[in-house]
């Protein structure tokens, strides 16, 4: 699954957002009888760093795969130090900006084993079928496309009229990802900037 | 998806959240088009309904198989993966599925929230027909392409869809040929798509592979998922 890959955003903002993921391949190291426990401490880690978004607890118990997001390459990077001591060998994927996830694993001794690169979105209708570039910062971030364009629109309306606030409404927009890959801080901020214009 | 009419007060909140706005408000009521609508669900689970006028319909062929390409939580049969796509490279460190002097690609139809037809896989899969690929056993899609000319079942085309990724791999040396379809099938297509090459890296040395396709005319975004080693068998 690609739901991570094509967040849109400019390099200065993607530098707050990153997600770990943890997946189990079927059929091989999903079978051993700690495999699950293995894969609950892992949320259990992800979750002690204080997640901006993680997915559900009953996910860690039931699902192959365990996500959570974050706001900064530190964090990430004190998460695989200690994935790479607890020496799970349970696959994990880091989502972020290359740049920086190169230098982090140079920083633990570890190397990319292999990259799903963006090539971006194509269409010769582009322009005319997608909403526009800062309502897109926020629908991909789920890659599954639970958020509509259009409940961002009308959050960015409620606020304006001092119906609800920023945070509220960024908390409604993160709901419906149920891999918790959302990033609600950075949601926060394209709000704001919705609401300025 | 079905919203009874008669329950529907007109709160308009199913419309908000459709993620592809398959419903519309028609004199106070919520109305499915059910042309657009993919069948993901999220208005059953997102809109908390306040008279809960939203049901999900039993399905019959073909238009079940819109659900597994939409519906977030649904489990396609093929791939025993949620969410419509594979591991693909996410456990290629225990799986091995992409390996030196190979690349993989992700072509994800109608991505992001546009959706798509799925006789628009056919348009890059004949295609690739000529130039030979290997496309990912367990994704559905590859479930629905019947033949070696890359046609796919004739009863699904017609069936609307939040996304349908296309997944395969060739030798790097074809990469060139694949990248000059996506740019004929661009012309084409009456949606949009989102593009994805999986690498297996050396040494750190993701530039090699991201000049190649820079060289090629294609730009690679600074943000990348990206597999560190930890996974084994």
């Amino acid at each position: 699954m690609t739901h991570t890959l094509h967040r849109k955003g400019i390099e200065e903002d993607l530098k707050r957002d990153y997600v770990i993921l943890a997946m189990l391949a079927a059929g091989v190291n999903d079978k051993y009888d700690d495999s699950r426990a293995k894969m609950i401490k892992i949320g259990e880690i992800l979750k002690e760093h204080n997640p901006i978004n993680i997915m559900s607890e009953l996910g860690w118990k039931t699902s192959a795969t365990i996500t959570a997001t974050y706001g900064d390459i530190e964090t990430v990077k004190r998460i695989i130090q200690i994935l790479k001591e607890e020496d799970f060998g349970i696959s994990i994927v880091i989502s972020g900006l290359i740049s920086e996830i190169e230098k982090t694993l140079k920083g633990v001794d570890l190397e990319i084993n292999t990259v799903h690169f963006s090539l971006g979105t194509f269409g010769r209708r582009k322009s005319e079928l997608l909403p526009s570039e800062k309502l897109l910062e926020i629908t991909t971030m789920c890659g599954h496309h639970t958020v509509s364009s259009q409940s961002i629109t009308h959050y960015v309306d409620l606020i304006k009229r001092g119906k609800t606030t920023v945070e509220k409404a960024a908390n409604k927009l993160t709901r419906p990802c149920v891999c918790g890959i959302i990033n609600t801080s950075r949601i926060i901020e394209i709000l704001t900037t919705l609401v300025k214009e | 998806m079905d919203i009874k009419i008669d329950t529907c007060n007109g709160c308009g909140q199913c419309a908000i959240v459709c993620p592809v706005q398959a419903i519309q408000m028609i004199d106070n009521k919520a109305v499915v088009d059910e042309e657009s609508c993919v069948e993901c669900s999220v208005c059953y689970r997102d809109a908390n309904c306040p008279v809960n006028a939203i049901k999900i319909k039993r399905l019959e062929w073909p238009r079940e198989v819109r659900v597994p390409f939409s519906n977030v939580i649904a489990t396609h049969k093929v791939s025993g993966v949620a969410g419509r796509g594979t591991e693909e490279m996410k456990t290629n460190d225990v799986t091995n599925r992409y390996g030196f002097g190979e690349v993989g690609i992700s072509i994800e139809l109608g991505r992001p929230g546009v959706g798509s037809k799925l006789k628009n896989i056919e348009l890059f899969t004949t295609r690739f027909s000529r130039i030979g690929v290997m496309y990912e056993e367990k994704s559905p899609v590859t479930s629905l392409i019947i033949d070696n000319d890359g046609h796919i079942n004739e009863d699904v085309k017609d069936e609307r869809v939040l996304s349908a990724i296309i997944e395969f791999k060739v030798p790097t040396k074809k990469l060139s040929h694949i990248l000059e379809i996506i740019r004929e099938v661009e012309k084409e297509i009456d949606t949009v798509f989102s593009v994805g090459i999986v690498s297996r890296i050396k040494e750190n040395n993701t530039q090699e592979i991201i000049n190649r396709i820079s060289q090629l005319g294609f730009e690679v975004r600074p943000n990348a998922k990206i597999n560190i080693g930890l996974g084994r068998p």
